[in-house]
């Protein structure tokens, strides 16, 4: 909106206001891991570079000179920003306590094969370490 | 949830959205006062993190208008 749009200016704080509260109060007590993961992935490394190299890769191309278009581009970013979301949610709930795949699907409700996918990943990059196992399941701990 | 007011941090821009909210406070438009500002040079200077912030604060909503 422009400085001379006061009436737009009305209309969106009206919008938002009705909006926010047709959704009821926000608890931060219930998603804090939730908010704890999208903290993690916000303030990642990842999301840095990969803003950082949009322009570059939309208008000049990548390191193969092959140019991206704008579309292309977010859905990759879209993805790589959920799975990292997905991989700080396993963190926290290892960190919280559920340090089997079958506890970490009860508490965050991803499929057990992606756990098991992005656990490996975690370890890979030394987020989380394998303990050993415990009434024959594998069990992990974070670094 | 009949009389549940909102707080809402809004993040505005000094030169466009901000000057529009001190026009509608000159010109006295009716507005929501859930609202808390906070202003920015840019829009541009808000980083996600803020929002999560705010929301870790308690705030029920975030504004962004730029």
């Amino acid at each position: 909106m422009s400085s001379a749009e006061a009436q737009r200016f009305v209309e969106v704080v009206t919008t938002v206001t009705e909006s926010v509260k047709s959704q009821g109060k926000f608890d931060p007590k219930a998603l804090s891991s939730e908010l704890a993961a999208a903290e993690m992935t916000l303030a990642g490394e990842t999301l840095r570079w990969m803003v950082g190299k949009e322009v570059k890769i939309t208008t000049d191309g990548d390191v193969y000179g092959r140019k991206w278009d704008t579309e292309t581009f977010e859905s990759v970013l879209d993805a790589v920003l959920e799975r990292e979301y997905q991989k700080n949610l396993i963190y926290q709930a290892v960190k919280d306590g559920s340090t089997s795949v079958r506890d970490i699907n009860e508490k965050i409700g991803l499929d057990l094969e992606r756990i098991s996918y992005l656990l490996a990943d975690l370890e890979k990059t030394n987020k989380v370490e394998f303990t050993g196992m415990e009434d024959s399941k594998p069990v992990f701990a974070v670094l | 949830m009949g009389n549940f007011e909102p707080r809402i941090v809004a993040f505005l821009c000094n030169w466009c959205a901000y000057a529009g909210a001190d026009l509608a406070g000159v010109s006295r438009l009716q507005y929501p006062p859930n609202i808390r500002t906070v202003r920015v040079m840019c829009s541009g200077r808000v980083d996600p993190l803020f929002v999560l912030e705010a929301f870790k604060d308690g705030c029920d909503g975030v504004l962004v208008a730029g």
